[in-house]
Formats: C-alpha cells, sequence, structure tokens
C-alpha cells in the first residue's frame, strides 16, 4: 500500500452519481467476458445453418420441385432449437450471477438493483437481437447456397413476404432470450429456470396435441407453436395468430416475466 | 464512520440479529468477533443493503449504504472468497465492477499489483486457489479506494503467509485513517490484528470495547471471549462425557455393513 492511495483520488473519478450507462458498461463486460457466451452465440448461429443447409440439400432432388415458402419455412427449422440456446444464455446471464456469489459484488457496487436489471435487459437484449437476426439469415443463405445450382428455383430473399418471416424468426429468438433473463431474475437458479422455459415450450404442446383441433385455441399462444405456425412461415397457418400478433404474445409474456422478475428482484434479499 | 441501530433480521422463525448497535470507527482495525451463525455475516450483508432490515439502519458516513453516489467508491467489501463467475478473469472481473463506479482501467492493474495477481490476471478466476480467490476479493475492495472496508471471514482457508499479508494490509489501511471493520471467529487472530471488538452472540452485542480491555476482564482473550459467549453458543463438544452406549452398537452395527 502507498500513501498515493487517498480517498477521492482514484483516476477517472468524477463528480455526479453512477448513471445507466455505466451499469450498461459493466453488463456488456461480463457478458463478453464468459466463455459460454460466445460458444451458446455460436451454437445458435450453427444451429440455424445446419438446418438450413440440410433443407437446401434435401429439396436440391425433391419432386415436384419446392416452392420457395416451403424452402422458407423449412429452413427457418433450426430455430425451434436455436430458441432453447438463447433462452439458456438469458437465463444463465442471471443465475450465473446466483451460482457464484458475483450477484453480491453487483448489487454491492450498484445498489440501485432496477437499473441493474434494465442494463442486463438492455445489453443482452440488444445480443439477442442481433445475433437472432442474424443466425435467421445465415440459416436461409445456407440454405439457399446448398441449393443452388440445382433446378429449384432461389428464394427471393428481397421479397416482403420472404423477408418477414427471417426477420420476425431473429426477433422471435431474442425475444426467448429476454423471456430467459425474465425467469432467471424471477426463480434465480440455473435448473430451475431452463426447466420452466423448456417446460413451458414443450409441456403445452404435447397436452395440447391430445386434444386435436380444439386444443389448437389453447396451443396457438404457446411460444413454440407461434413460432412453428405463426412467425417463422411465409403464411401463417389458419386458425392460429398473425405474425404479428405471436410477436406480439411472445413480447407480452417476456414482459411479464422480466417485470415480475424486477418485482421480486427489488424486494428480496440478495 | 459505520453506525449500526437497532438492527434486527429475521430469516422465517430465526432471529438472526436482535437489536444491535453499534458504532465503528476509522484509524483503526475493528474486528466484528462471534461464534459460528451468530450473525456477523448477516450484518455484513445488512450494512451493504444486499438484505434489508426488518428494524433499524446502517448509516455509513451518514448515509445509508443505497444512497452513496459511487459506492465502490465509499465501501469496499469482501463477503465472501469466490463473489466471481469462475468463467471470468481476475481482471475482467474487476474491469466490470471499476465500469459501473466510472474506475480507470489503470486503477484495475494497480489493484491487480497491490494484491499480486498481476501475472495471473488473465486467467479464469475459477481456477484459483482460495487464497488467490482471497486476494481477487481484496482487489475488488480496493478497487474504488474506499475509506471504508468491510471484510467478512477475509482469513478463511489462507496459509500462514497470507494470513500476515492481510493482517498487515488491514493495519496499513486503518493506519490511512480509513474504517477497517473485519469479521472472525478466530480470536487469536483478531488479538493480532484488531485494536477495537464489536462481539456478538446469537445476534446480541455482548460486548463494543477495545482488546486491551477486554482480555484485561479475565486472564486472556480467549476466555474473556468464551466467558462473554458461553450462553450462546449452539453447540459444544463435550469434554466431560464418555460417548453414550447406544453409539457403540451403531457403531459396530456400521463396521458390519461395510464388510458385508
Amino acid at each position: 500500500m502507498t500513501g498515493a492511495m487517498v480517498t477521492g483520488s482514484v483516476p477517472g473519478a468524477e463528480g455526479g452519481h453512477y448513471r445507466f450507462r455505466h451499469v450498461a458498461r459493466m453488463e456488456w463486460i461480463k457478458l463478453r467476458s464468459v466463455r459460454s457466451t460466445w460458444m451458446l452465440l455460436a451454437f445458435i448461429v450453427l444451429a440455424m445453418v445446419g438446418v438450413g443447409i440440410g433443407v437446401g440439400v434435401g429439396y436440391r432432388s425433391h419432386t415436384p420441385v419446392a416452392s420457395a415458402a416451403q424452402i422458407v419455412n423449412n429452413a427457418l427449422g433450426g430455430a425451434v432449437l436455436a430458441q432453447l440456446l438463447i433462452g439458456a444464455l438469458g437465463v444463465l446471464a442471471v443465475t450465473g450471477e446466483y451460482s457464484s456469489g458475483m450477484v453480491r459484488a453487483t448489487f454491492a457496487a450498484i445498489p440501485h438493483r432496477g437499473l441493474v436489471l434494465a442494463a442486463k435487459v438492455v445489453i443482452f437484449g440488444l445480443v439477442a437481437f442481433a445475433v437472432g437476426e442474424l443466425a435467421a439469415f445465415a440459416g436461409l443463405v445456407a440454405g439457399q447456397a446448398a441449393i443452388s445450382g440445382s433446378p429449384v428455383p432461389r428464394v427471393p430473399l428481397g421479397d416482403p413476404a420472404v423477408l418477414r418471416p427471417v426477420l420476425f424468426t431473429g426477433a422471435y429468438l431474442g425475444l426467448i432470450g429476454l423471456l430467459g433473463v425474465g425467469l432467471g431474475t424471477l426463480i434465480r437458479h440455473t435448473g430451475g429456470a431452463i426447466g420452466a422455459l423448456f417446460g413451458a415450450m414443450f409441456v403445452p404442446m404435447f397436452l395440447g396435441a391430445m386434444f386435436g383441433q380444439a386444443g389448437i385455441a389453447v396451443l396457438k399462444f404457446v411460444p413454440l407453436f407461434i413460432l412453428i405456425n405463426s412467425v417463422a412461415v411465409v403464411t401463417p397457418v389458419p386458425a392460429t395468430l398473425s405474425a404479428w400478433a405471436g410477436i406480439g404474445v411472445l413480447c407480452l409474456y417476456a414482459a411479464v416475466a422480466l417485470g415480475l422478475g424486477w418485482w421480486l428482484l427489488v424486494r428480496r434479499d440478495a | 464512520m459505520i453506525e449500526a441501530r437497532g438492527l434486527v433480521k429475521r430469516y422465517g422463525a430465526t432471529l438472526a440479529v436482535d437489536r444491535l448497535s453499534f458504532d465503528v470507527r476509522s484509524g483503526t482495525v475493528t474486528g466484528f468477533l462471534g461464534p459460528n451463525g451468530s450473525g456477523k455475516s448477516t450484518t455484513m450483508r445488512l450494512i451493504l443493503g444486499l438484505d434489508v432490515p426488518d428494524a433499524g439502519a446502517v448509516r455509513i458516513g451518514g448515509r445509508r449504504y443505497r444512497d452513496l453516489a459511487w459506492p465502490l467508491r465509499e465501501v469496499g467489501a469482501v463477503l465472501e472468497a469466490g463473489a466471481f463467475h469462475p468463467g471470468r478473469s481476475a481482471r475482467a472481473h474487476l474491469m466490470g465492477l471499476a465500469a459501473s463506479n466510472g474506475i480507470s482501467r489503470s486503477r484495475v492493474e494497480e489493484v491487480l499489483g497491490v494484491v499480486g495477481l498481476g501475472d495471473v490476471a488473465g486467467r479464469r478466476a475459477g481456477r484459483f486457489s482460495l487464497g488467490m480467490a482471497q486476494r481477487l476479493g481484496i482487489a475488488a475492495a480496493l478497487l474504488g479506494d474506499p475509506g471504508v472496508l468491510l471484510l467478512d471471514e477475509p482469513v478463511n482457508g489462507l496459509d500462514p503467509e497470507g494470513i500476515r499479508w492481510i493482517r498487515d494490509l488491514l493495519k496499513s489501511l486503518a493506519g490511512q485513517g480509513r474504517v477497517v471493520f473485519v469479521s472472525s471467529h478466530l480470536i487469536s487472530e483478531m488479538a493480532l490484528t484488531a485494536d477495537r471488538l464489536v462481539v456478538i452472540g446469537r445476534g446480541r452485542l455482548l460486548a463494543d470495547t477495545s482488546v486491551a480491555e477486554l482480555a484485561a476482564r479475565s486472564g486472556s482473550l480467549e476466555d474473556a471471549f468464551l466467558e462473554l459467549t458461553s450462553g450462546v453458543t449452539d453447540y459444544r463438544g463435550a469434554t466431560d462425557r464418555c460417548p453414550p452406549g447406544p453409539q457403540r452398537v451403531d457403531d459396530d452395527h456400521d463396521s458390519k455393513a461395510r464388510t458385508a
């Protein structure tokens, strides 16, 4: 220790108070400095690309020749796997702090817990949406590359009817990531939060399937069902939600999970 | 200065902290002493606003923790070894905390040097030994060059060299006029490090005194401490009784089960 360490002499010190930008910088450093972030993000893109290529190869010699809508719908199928990965990443962004004890260092640095959650939502949300869109486009483009040279016509990527499902699939992935952040904040345990997320995806699908056509009235509000029937398709399946309504419902889920998570976060002991 | 006034904290049916009031002054090392489970860690969390008291309040330099403008520049805390993500490097851990309180990158390198982690700062902190983890915790506490330092059982699991290092560090920090509040259940360590003592048992204040005064009450500081806490220790080893009979039967049964 040296005499130079006198209170208030820290380089970079300034007047005022910590602000959102300080907290956001911390959250960005925390997110990018963990290897699992990069691995999961890479797997999200790989999942979309892998399914895209598989679908492209499959349609090369398919008879009758596939329509653009068929190719788009199937090439985006990797989102079923990618959503689980991005949801888990969202959960881990919160629960990783609880399991390691880091959360107490975070809240000692920034006692304003709502600000911490807001910064996490913005930083993680930006990354999740960016990677979601990248993965969705990569999936379709990879499928197109795999299909090129065959008699199957190329999908017009600039066509709004094609662009919409691709963009919405990326947004869907971002929203599932935020739903994961919300569930992680609510439940605080990695296993419990990931279990809840995956359970909410799949359990209603199995239950709803037992009721056939009648089950769709409820099933159409289940995230996975929304993905494969409303969002990641050129034309939503009849009797299901429209693409916009589907994304709207997903926004609602993420907002409710984050809202409840925030409500508990500022009240519970850390 | 830390001022705790009438702190009460309940976890379900357990009363962890019971009408606890004390002051911690600057310029001295104040030991926070008590048997295991006496409420030391809970009190530390209450000071930092991590847990909310059911009654009472803590003020640091006259303000509540949550009202501090730049918390890390006013209070540095070591709560537990390993309050960091195991997959993150020591440097990234400190960089994140520094960014949150507007502390420069050069200060991160400086504290890494102070605690002697400069050479391993790029390694994943999860691979650190307990001693290195404690040093990382101390680096985080020193990051904002705070006037108040809180350390919860900082010497737990450290080797003699590490214990000596922390002891000297705490004394020099207090010598610079800072508030240094360090909890421990090791009386011998406190005898060497602290000038003043806050002693608690079952969440209640038992003594708020100087080390010399307390030691003078009985033959030694240890005797005085044990006398003070004799009514509030939850578990005590039996030194005057043989193990009761049935236990031997159980032992036999166990050994049979093992050989079977």
